[in-house]
């Protein structure tokens, strides 16, 4: 193959198509060679050409022998067999008007991604609403960044991962970071945190495991699972008591600290010790750095925040922050570190159930006519807010549940909490429509899979865990018989009488349209374009006009709030869903590994990749191994009240003896949401990934 | 008249209120009407934290958990300060001050907690219940800020009783400044909690901290009159003291429940569900005695009120309390004591100790069945995490039982050994998995830069923070090959050549605008965070002859503004050296009020600063003031700040007031890197901060002056190095020139002079803009001059836009479209 001429280097600007960190990276040709290669790319600067293991590989998945290039539809024998798009089409705008006949038109439903570009989370989230008309649209965001995003919300009135661009941390004097492995996660990230500790700062990391990160860290809190807002009262006493709140900012910025105040007099050191396992020289020592700190940020991530009291957890953390008097401050503040690619604008664009673009509420007749204004519909006709993703999921097949799904982009089987149910739930569905690039665990259940295009081979944009709206480029050409998502979402609401409402598959066009759809709403895109994104490395949201120069730090003056304060909110610690007992006496924590990435439908196809983490595994500590006569590299079976699960064992001394952690990249009997416990929190929804019982058998080798 | 229950809590300490809240918690204000009495006119605040407030480490305002304002919050009727003294079970009624108060209850709970036991002590009391001037107890706030008070004025001070609280009141003491004496009954201190040998050791120090600890001596009496001047031992002696603290123990306050005819032995009797002998009545807390036991910690306390909650409001009716594990730590700075269980194993268990007096360090480890029954950890609790939780949880032990005793040290990795005695397979890169073998391997293989060896092994791509190691290893293997990076050098990312190289390459072929330079030199292909930078460089170059395309610049220069957060623009007019005249201010403040600019300012850089100027009246502002724009949005010359110099100041050696107008008339506007800030001060004691500027220039005695460059006083601060000393304004002019051109010539678009400085070298600079090193001086000179003499004022473009709609609020064309060239629009030709 001859590859075009925008390929020789330093070839064509994109970015990575994993973490929400997007680093930027360059896609060229390989001198002498026809292969493609990707290089770190030094003049975008968040990464300024770094990349992880999985970003130089990222090329790998392209031209991969197992990529789907035509439709596949289950034939009479039950085998996925391959056809034609008109087919497929065709085949799919049959069934939903069947089921929606027959079941009423919330019957089918839509399951999102937040590795989705703004474009195609979009137009998803429009095609659920006025091309399919049903209420039922969510997302697998809801699994990573809802418990965050709700915490952000109610307490700054605003939802933007990061607040401020991640060249602040190293300018920042501390650092408190929340169940985050960033150096391993998002490898890159850990030059910031570096340079802030180079320049005389301070990190201190809480995690029940001493990952990379943690080992890093000037302080390492390693906490029991499911005490994290225990710890926050914890630090936030010691800073009262040792008179280190800022109490001007307190009195002039935000309200209801006197309530969290009393509250956190009740979590002196001793106490907190006995529930979070942290020595109290440790929270001492943790709200000394914060406290003396003249500047410092708290951020969390997925540890703190996938739990049933995610939300309150990631509040917890936000009083500290707020206490301090340093949200709205230059070098400082509250962030929580998004996971995925795009999960930071997948939850602006109504891809969630009860959203409308711009973060609009669904609920909010004036974002309905907006809205509706704009895709040239009677608002009576929008949707009303539907069911949030596990709740959706866990009512597939049912007789007032979703009864033909439509997925793109996630990998449920692996992804959702106590996967084996949801395997079931999917088995009992009527119809079953993924469109992925790679035949996935979910995929492989289709009635229906439609080949889509990957990274490389479409334009559109994303925005990153700093809210920085970034493009995405075509490189090369998708392979013959691969569309795009926003054709085949365009092409599907043509076949069901919808297409004059979705005129262009366009990238640039759709966003154009998103622009005007955001208008006036919390994330406000509509100054951004395509020409200003690349003349500007990128521009912040909210950006309400074509002159605003984009917002890349947000509240210096005032928060989102009706009436401009930041909120305190008062977290008394509840003990997780589910706790150690005699049958099951060990926590199960999940997370990820560095080579591999979130359900693994793109990382275990990488040769290299997979070589360096081969195996679903469970680590656990050498005195717990020791006393279940267990040798590292075992074959165990990690058993929770949803299910079980073979591994092998990593015996390491960087976990607590009370705690297991395995991964979940893996599918099968290797997949960790066998485990999971489905407990949601009341707020976002989220479920319990961080935390249930467990108990370990085994020791086979 | 509500049909809800009444339940009345007697009792608003750390029982008490923890159960209402507790039940509110649970719902219980939809089912009661919630009564509370407290003895003490307070809400209800964190006793545990008293000895804290003591020593000064907390503020008593800050240990409130429930703030009045949180009864009224919450529906509940507090009665502070008011204290019940009879029950009527008969009529369900309690009597409280008085009789003065009466309330009816559905359910009773007794939460009275308990008293300060205070032993027989002869002249004590002055009147019954009144003690002595200087005695005290130490039991509630009041007692608290009563011995504060009263230390104020007291040299040495005796706590009759070495338990926990007794230690802990004699180390709050001490930290008051106080000469401090514990006077003990028994023959080791916190006999409670700890073995002989703990107790020694504690002994031992607590002495090291200086206080005084009198072991097996009974108190029989106090001397002194009115006040305590000292305490008479049953043994004959005394001792000298200045206040007494009274910190012997506990007793459940009962004294409310024998009246009631409730059955009480030590404490008030309770079965697991909580209940007293009467069937409408609870106990809870200190003052509660269940199978047998009384608690005096907080967390048995809480236990029981979880239960109670969880059977008043139903949610779980059946729930019993069947007893709690007791551990607690002592509270005194500088010592770590944590305790927990049993004290002693009876013959069965497992005792494991560990001692160490010299350290202060002591542990002991009771084993019951696999499980831990009890420990105590002194001197070093680092391990009292785990072993709590592992006592709370009752977690089976390992049987390594050392690994119990010490919080073992969980570092692994490659930290120790040098990376020369590495392995091979040694992982040197762990975002990458890459090992020492293959980086060294690779070095062999060719790679001499860091950059190369990078990005061919990939170790240090990731988080970087291996890349320190990698240089290392660079540099063991490689010895003197080790080369330098070229890609490091390039001006812009997307062309790769240095700034020399892509300079000569610009003018030999003649390249005069951003895309001809992609065209010519990036393979066609369009970098577009390479395109400022390329902007800069082409002005730089061609000066007139530059053909600007818009969509090569930031916003900022596209409209010669500087945008702000909320869209509007700044306007800033040239005015030269930061001198004015009373006809240009009279213009200015005529075009502020006209336009409604949002605020005028003075700028750091002594101008005066139009803010909030919507885009499209920008060309109207700029015709009605009628002055030159004063750059202050662009990677140029931008101020030249002065000080009075010589015609006003009484200091003044040179004049620098002329100086900086000559500088700013020559050098406004001159495109570099980055923005130039100049100034110039009259005398040493640079009022005008000369000396941390891009370029400055000092006057000094003999009408000399010196040039300073690469200053900085922004995010970072550095005092510039002086280039050279001169005598005279046009070779101040002169030098000043010949920097700012090289420094546009040869530094990396964005880097400040601070950084190119630094980067070159003074001496370097000195030898060739000064000696003519490299014979360049000449020519850097002439094109200062032609950049100079190519100088055109871009608000001109008032009349004249360099595109239809360049100054619209619609959609700006300009953004990717196809461009009018500068030169022609402006009219300069």
């Amino acid at each position: 193959m001859t590859l075009p001429r925008a390929l020789e280097p330093p070839g064509v600007a994109t970015h990575c198509p994993y973490c929400a960190l997007q680093c930027g990276m360059r896609v060229a040709r390989t001198e002498g060679t026809d292969e493609l290669d990707v290089r770190g790319d030094d003049s975008f600067p968040v990464n300024a050409g770094a990349l992880c293991v999985k970003g130089w590989r990222a090329a790998a998945t392209l031209a991969h022998p197992e990529r789907i290039t035509q439709p596949l539809v289950r034939d009479e024998h039950g085998t996925l067999a391959p056809a034609s798009w008109d087919d497929a089409l065709d085949l799919i705008a049959r069934r939903v008007r069947e089921t929606q006949e027959r079941y009423g038109r919330d019957a089918v439903g839509v399951f999102g991604s937040g590795a989705l570009t703004n474009e195609k989370g979009y137009l998803l989230g429009k095609l659920a609403r006025v091309g399919l008309g049903t209420a039922n649209i969510d997302y697998n965001g809801r699994f990573c960044m809802s418990s965050a995003a709700t915490a952000s919300n109610l307490a700054f009135g605003l939802d933007r991962g990061l607040p401020f661009p991640v060249e602040d941390i190293a300018r920042t004097e501390a650092v408190l970071l929340v169940g985050a492995n960033v150096a391993e996660t998002m490898p890159p990230m850990m030059r910031y945190l570096d340079a802030m500790r180079a320049a005389g700062g301070a990190l201190v990391v809480v995690d029940p495991r001493r990952t990379t990160t943690a080992s890093s860290a000037t302080l390492h809190l390693r906490l029991t699972p499911g005490s994290d807002a225990a710890l926050a009262n914890g630090i936030l006493h010691v800073l009262v008591r040792d008179s280190m709140i800022d109490e001007a900012y307190v009195d002039a910025r935000t309200e209801g600290f006197a309530k969290v105040k009393a509250l956190v007099a009740g979590y002196w050191p001793e106490r907190v010790e006995r529930i979070t396992g942290v020595p109290q020289a440790q929270i001492i020592e943790a709200a000394r750095i914060l406290g003396r700190a003249r500047k410092s940020m708290v951020m969390t991530a997925r540890g703190a925040e996938q739990q049933s009291q995610g939300v309150n957890n990631t509040l917890a953390f936000v009083n500290i922050a707020l206490a301090l008097g340093q949200v709205g401050r230059s070098d400082a503040g509250f962030g929580t570190i998004t996971g995925q690619g795009n999960g930071q604008g997948g939850r602006e664009h109504g891809q969630k159930a009860d959203q409308l673009p711009g973060y609009r509420k669904i609920d909010d007749p004036e974002a309905r006519r907006h809205v509706a204004s704009v895709w040239g519909v009677d608002p009576e006709d929008l949707p009303r807010a539907g069911r949030s993703a596990f709740e959706l999921l866990s009512t597939l097949g049912d007789d007032d549940g979703v009864r033909a799904l439509f997925v793109m982009g996630s990998n449920v089987v692996v992804s959702a909490p106590n996967a084996i149910a949801i395997e079931e739930r999917l088995a009992r569905l009527d119809f079953l429509v993924v469109s992925d690039f790679f035949l996935s665990e979910t995929a492989a259940l289709a009635d229906v899979v439609l080949p889509s295009a990957q990274w490389a081979e479409e334009d559109g944009t994303m925005t990153n865990l700093e809210g920085r709206v970034i493009r995405r480029r075509r490189a090369i050409d998708p392979p013959a018989g691969v569309r795009t998502d926003l054709e085949v979402i365009c092409a599907l609401a043509s076949r069901l009488g919808r297409g004059h409402l979705f005129p262009s598959s366009e990238p640039e066009t759709v966003f154009d349209e998103l622009r005007r759809a955001t208008a006036g709403g919390l994330a406000d895109y509509s100054g951004i374009t395509y020409a200003r994104i690349d003349a500007e490395r990128g521009v912040f949201w909210p950006c309400p006009g074509e002159g605003h120069p984009g917002t890349p730090r947000l509240f210096a003056e005032r928060f989102a709030t009706s009436n401009g304060r930041a909120r305190f909110h008062a977290i008394p610690h509840r003990a997780p869903a589910e706790e150690p007992d005699t049958e099951y006496p060990l926590y199960l924590t999940t997370g990820r590994v560095l080579a591999q990435y979130q359900s693994g439908t793109q990382t275990r196809r990488v040769p290299e990749l997979a070589a360096i983490a081969p195996d679903a595994t469970a680590q656990l500590h050498p005195a717990t191994a020791r006393r279940l006569g267990i040798a590292h590299g075992d074959a165990v079976t990690v058993t929770t009240r949803r299910g079980s699960a073979q591994l092998k064992a990593n015996v390491s001394p960087n976990i607590r003896e009370d705690t297991v952690f395995v991964p979940f990249h893996w599918g099968g009997a290797q997949s960790a949401n066998r485990l999971t416990n489905t407990a949601l929190d009341p707020m976002s929804k989220m479920p319990e990934f961080k935390v249930c019982a467990a108990r370990i058998d085994g020791g086979e080798r | 008249m509500s049909t809800k229950e009444r339940l009345v809590v007697v009792g608003n300490g750390m029982a008490g209120a923890r159960l209402v809240e507790e039940i509110i918690a649970r719902g219980g204000r939809d089912r009661f009407d919630i009564v509370m009495f407290g003895d003490e006119p307070y809400g209800n605040y964190n006793r545990i934290l008293l000895s804290n407030v003591l020593a000064g480490a907390h503020d008593a305002k800050d240990i409130f958990l429930n703030p009045l304002e949180w009864y009224a919050d919450n529906g509940v009727t507090l009665h502070a300060g008011a204290r019940v003294h009879g029950i009527d079970r008969r009529a369900r009624v309690v009597h409280a001050a008085d009789d003065t108060i009466l309330e009816g209850y559905d359910h009773l709970v007794v939460a009275t907690g308990s008293n300060a036991f205070v032993p027989p002590l002869e002249r004590a009391y002055v009147d019954e219940g009144v003690f002595r001037d200087g005695v005290f107890v130490f039991r509630s706030l009041d007692d608290t800020d009563a011995i504060i008070k009263y230390a104020e004025n007291a040299k040495t001070a005796a706590v009759l009783g070495g338990g926990l609280l007794g230690l802990e009141a004699a180390r709050g003491l001490v930290q008051r400044g106080l000469d401090v004496h514990v006077v003990h009954l028994m023959k080791h201190l916190m006999e409670v909690q700890l073995d002989r040998m703990a107790g020694l050791i504690l002994r031992r120090s607590l002495e090291g901290m200086g206080l005084h600890i009198h072991l097996e001596k009974a108190t029989c009496g106090v001397i002194g009159d009115p006040s305590v001047e000292g305490l008479l031992f049953a043994d004959g002696t005394t001792l000298d003291c200045d206040m007494l603290v009274i910190s012997a123990g506990i007793r459940p306050s009962t004294q409310l429940a024998i009246d009631a005819g409730l059955d009480v032995e030590r404490g008030i009797v309770v079965g697991d569900d909580m209940r007293t002998s009467d069937e409408n009545i609870y106990a809870v807390g200190e003052c509660a005695q269940h199978r047998g036991r009384t608690y005096g910690l907080v967390a048995p306390l809480w236990d029981q009120v979880k239960v109670l909650a969880d059977r008043l409001t139903s949610k779980k009716p059946n729930a019993v309390y069947e007893g709690s594990q007791v551990s607690t730590k002592l509270k005194v700075a500088g010592v770590d004591l944590a305790v927990m269980g049993s004290r002693d194993g009876d013959g069965d268990d497992e005792e494991v100790t560990y001692s160490e007096p010299s350290r202060g360090v002591y542990k002991k480890l009771i084993v019951r069945d696999g499980k831990l029954a009890g420990a105590i950890l002194l001197g070093d609790a680092s391990a009292a995490p785990d072993l709590l939780q592992a006592f709370d949880r009752g977690r089976a032990l390992p049987e390594n039982r050392s690994e119990l005793l010490f919080a073992l040290s969980q570092d692994g990795g490659v930290g120790g050994a040098s990376l020369a005695d590495m392995p091979d397979d040694a992982q040197i890169c762990n975002c990458n998995g890459v090992t020492k073998g293959r980086v060294v391997a690779a070095v062999r293989g060719g790679c001499r830069t860091l950059k190369v060896l990078c990005d061919t092994t990939r170790a240090g791509t990731g988080c970087g923070a291996c890349k320190k190691d990698v240089q290392t290893l660079l540099e063991l293997t490689a010895g003197d090959a080790v080369a330098e990076d070229p890609s490091i050098h390039y001006y812009v990312p997307g062309v790769p050549l240095t700034k020399p190289d892509l300079v000569r390459a610009i003018r030999e072929r003649g390249l005069h605008s951003v895309s001809s330079v992609f065209g010519a030199l990036a393979g066609g292909v369009e970098d577009a965070t390479s395109k400022p930078g390329l902007a800069s460089l082409l002005k730089t170059i061609w000066g007139k002859e530059y053909d600007d395309e818009r969509d090569a610049r930031f916003i900022n220069d596209r409209v010669h503004a500087n945008i702000q957060k909320d869209g509007t623009f700044s306007v800033i007019p040239r005015i030269y050296g930061g001198v004015t005249s009373p006809a240009q201010l009279r213009r200015i403040a005529d075009v502020a009020e006209k336009h409604h600019a949002k605020m005028v300012k003075i700028t750091g850089g002594q101008r005066i600063d139009l803010l909030g100027i919507p885009k499209d009246r920008l060309p109207q502002v700029w015709r009605d003031l009628g002055m030159p724009s004063g750059h202050a949005y662009a990677k140029s010359f931008r101020t030249c700040k002065t000080c009075v110099g010589t015609e006003f100041c009484r200091y003044g050696v040179g004049d620098s007031t002329r100086l900086g107008i000559e500088i700013e008339q020559r050098f406004q506007g001159l495109e570099s890197p980055h923005k130039m800030k100049l100034a110039t001060a009259g005398c040493p004691r640079n009022c005008s901060e000369a000396t941390t500027k891009d370029v400055g220039a000092v006057a000094i005695e003999g009408g000399r002056w010196e040039i300073y460059v690469g200053g900085a006083a922004g995010a970072s601060v550095r005092k510039g190095d002086i280039l050279c000393v001169v005598d005279s304004h046009e070779e101040v002019l002169k030098y000043m020139g010949r920097f700012m051109q090289l420094y546009r010539e040869q530094a990396k678009y964005l880097e400040r002079t601070y950084g190119f400085v630094v980067r070159v070298g003074i001496e370097k600079l000195k030898r060739v803009l000064v000696d003519d090193e490299e014979g360049i001086c000449a020519r850097l000179d002439a094109d200062v001059q032609a950049a100079v003499d190519a100088y055109v004022d871009p608000w001109r473009e008032a009349d004249w836009p360099a595109t239809p709609t360049q100054f619209s609020n619609a959609l700006d064309p300009t953004d990717g479209a196809p461009l009018i060239p500068l030169r022609r629009a402006s009219g300069a030709r």
